[in-house]
């Protein structure tokens, strides 16, 4: 949308164009409006505590879609996402639940164990980085074959049961607040104020959760890679012509290869980040889906499953959309399932109203 | 499954030759490893087993592959087979309720899920053939939906109250045998305690046998079948040829979601009752079925014949490590690498993908 031709279009075609912004950016349109909706009929929708709560939940979500919006970008597909997640859970999970029973400190156990996690993580996007461009396996049988191992390795481990027994703090410092406030009484930054007794913990009003923060953090970061870096450039470039990018002389192999890696780098730090929110480790079933409800925020968001388009700041718009469904319907009172019914319908109208705008493109 | 079209002697034509059969050489090994390996596994109740086990993920296998032919993908028959599996079992209690006799209700219950359940593929057909969605939008959405609609009508628990005659039908063989007492067919008899059951051709697996040797045959005899390779192999070419691409698509995820009911009816009957997520867990395991028997996710190529060979590795795999004692986790690892492995021998002998019929 970055014409300035306004000046030489008719009455009818500046129409048009209108309806073309509001068509890119239908789905930003269509967030405000449900939020509206939802201020009315949910109870206690409208509040900063429940806005927390939609982003703080949708976190996992939200590092999940950013690293299939890289892959989707290039035109393929990343089906272990979900599983690499539930990997790094439950191997960052057992290995600080180790360290503890040894009686390492915990702000050790907590940090080797994040990091080396963090590390094996990047092994099965580097693996199937290597199918994909050295191998030519499509996208999609590399990533669900890589999926399913990576599900077993992950179950074996962990036999099955979430794992328990962690060092303590960790979910203080994934559910914490930047700003504590008892309202006339006391203001405390990073932990709640001392002597709470149960009736006032209603009032207390917190602020800023750490997990906005990291979330913000990363994603700025990721934006700017993909916005204004060569290699956000070339990413764009292998999507939208695989042999335009070989013949201009992008090396696309090791490209693509950086790519998978970092898609399942971010699920590592997905499932770190999960470890801290829940305090426990947990394994990812392998009918949960997470990836392909990931891969719904990216299309809303307004990516193509071609390649070539797509971006972060659209990613986040469609996870949210998601995150406020899901959230609005149930204060609503609404029967929580019709949530898979709109996530649906949602998603077909994302992809219709594409087709109906092809200049979008 | 002409392979006489393969014609190269010395090494490479025997890596050929392996390559186009190493499915069913694997498959094989698999047989024999298991029946040495683990107890149980090669006996009359251990096959038995198997092909109860079968139906889901060969009836998915069956709608996969007539889709990713066409070069589409559908992922939402898993939750097409819960919704059957709901509806089915719902409308029967309905009928009973109604004061109809138990077998009746469930012939009608069942004709009328067959309707129903083409609703999805109908709208994905719609979806993927006129708008332009991409097959795996459009199939996931519908998943969403269909999965949301079946936990609805059950009010996310299961479907109850369905007659006990759909269980013996569910669990009966075409031939069962009590040994010196009884022989009955289609129905499975009261068997008492102590009484040792022989059911020889279990009905959850004939029937979808039935099924897949028809489907076979369109695929590979019938212009209806030809037409489905070609819009695989080159759409436009298919338009220009003047196949309808838009109908022929709408009638193959028709077809898919047929299938999918089907599981989910047989779900209903072998474990009477309906469950939202009854057919999660057979989704992956089809597509990873098809691919295994060598289809291409680009369209064009696959066979049902294959795709069988394929659902069976799976469904060997499965029973064999149960079977053996080692928990099922390791049959996603094994599965992952024959799944790339599969591939990996498409992409070394690039001559096969081009002979099969």
């Amino acid at each position: 949308m970055n014409t300035n031709k306004n000046s030489t279009l008719g009455a009818s075609q500046i129409s048009s164009k209108r309806l073309s912004i509001l068509a890119k950016n239908w789905a930003l349109f269509f967030l405000l409006i449900l939020i509206l909706i939802f201020s009315f009929t949910g109870k206690r929708f409208f509040h900063l505590a429940n806005f927390q709560n939609i982003l703080h939940l949708s976190t996992t979500y939200l590092l999940l879609s950013a690293s299939e919006t890289f892959v989707i970008i290039t035109g393929g597909i990343d089906l272990s996402v979900g599983f690499v997640m539930g990997l790094s859970s439950v191997l960052a999970a057992t290995m600080m639940q180790q360290m503890h029973a040894v009686n390492f400190p915990p702000a050790l156990s907590i940090s080797i164990g994040s990091i080396v996690t963090l590390i094996i993580c990047i092994i099965p996007g580097l693996l199937s980085g290597i199918l994909i461009t050295r191998y030519k396996v499509p996208p999609f049988i590399a990533t669900l074959g890589m999926g399913g191992i990576t599900s077993g390795l992950t179950l074996i481990m962990c036999g099955g049961f979430p794992v328990t027994f962690l060092p303590p703090y960790l979910t203080e410092m994934g559910n914490g607040y930047m700003i504590y406030i008892l309202p006339g009484k006391a203001v405390s930054f990073f932990n709640r104020p001392e002597g709470i007794v149960g009736g006032e913990l209603k009032e207390l009003v917190r602020i800023i959760p750490f997990s906005f923060i990291f979330i913000f953090i990363v994603l700025i970061i990721l934006w700017h890679i993909l916005k204004n870096t060569k290699f956000g450039q070339h990413t764009y470039a292998i999507g939208g012509n695989m042999d335009a990018a070989v013949r201009a002389g992008i090396n696309t192999n090791r490209h693509l290869i950086i790519i998978y890696v970092l898609s399942s780098f971010l699920a590592g730090l997905a499932g770190v980040f999960n470890v801290f929110q829940t305090g426990v480790g947990n394994f990812t079933p392998f009918t949960a889906m997470y990836e392909l409800l990931a891969i719904a925020g990216v299309i809303i968001g307004g990516a193509s499953l071609m390649g070539g388009k797509g971006g972060i700041f659209g990613s986040v718009i469609g996870v949210i959309l998601i995150g406020v469904i899901e959230n609005g319907l149930h204060l609503s009172g609404v029967d929580p399932f019709y949530r898979f019914i709109a996530v649906g319908l949602v998603l077909i109208t994302a992809v219709v109203i594409d087709q109906s705008f092809p200049d979008l493109l | 499954m002409r392979n006489t079209t393969i014609e190269k002697n010395g090494i490479h034509g025997f890596f050929l030759q392996l390559g186009n059969k190493w499915a069913v050489i694997f498959l094989l090994l698999e047989v024999v490893i298991f029946s040495i390996v683990s107890p149980g596994f090669f006996s009359l109740n251990g096959i038995q087993v198997l092909l109860i086990n079968s139906p889901f993920i060969l009836l998915l296998g069956l709608a996969e592959i007539f889709v990713i032919i066409t070069g589409g993908i559908d992922l939402s028959v898993g939750f097409v087979m819960g919704f059957a599996s709901v509806v089915s079992a719902k409308l029967i209690a309905i009928f009973v309720e109604l004061g109809m006799n138990d077998l009746f209700s469930i012939i009608i219950g069942i004709v009328i899920t067959l309707g129903i359940g083409i609703i999805p593929g109908f709208v994905n057909g719609i979806l993927i053939g006129r708008l332009k969605v991409p097959p795996f939008i459009a199939t996931f959405s519908m998943l969403g939906i269909t999965h949301g609609v079946s936990e609805l009508l059950i009010e996310g628990s299961y479907a109850k109250d369905v007659p006990a005659l759909a269980g013996k039908i569910g669990n009966g063989s075409l031939i069962s045998i009590v040994p010196g007492r009884t022989v009955s067919f289609f129905i499975s008899p009261l068997v008492q305690r102590g009484e040792r059951l022989i059911g020889i051709f279990p009905n959850v697996f004939v029937i979808p046998l039935i099924i897949i040797a028809i489907f076979a045959f369109i695929l590979k005899r019938t212009k209806f079948g030809k037409h489905t390779y070609a819009i695989g192999g080159n759409i436009d070419a298919a338009i220009r040829a003047g196949i309808n691409v838009k109908t022929h698509l709408t009638k193959i995820y028709m077809l898919s979601s047929l299938f999918a009911t089907i599981a989910g009816i047989l779900y209903m009957l072998r474990f009477v009752t309906g469950k939202a997520d009854a057919g999660v867990m057979f989704l992956l395991d089809a597509i990873v079925a098809v691919v295994i028997g060598g289809a291409s996710l680009y369209g064009g190529v696959g066979t049902v014949w294959k795709t069988l060979i394929g659902c069976f590795i799976i469904l060997v795999l499965e029973n064999g490590l149960r079977m053996f004692g080692v928990p099922t986790f390791y049959k996603l690892v094994v599965v992952g690498v024959i799944l790339v492995f599969a591939v990996l021998v498409d992409q070394f002998f690039p001559e096969l993908i081009h002979k099969e019929d």
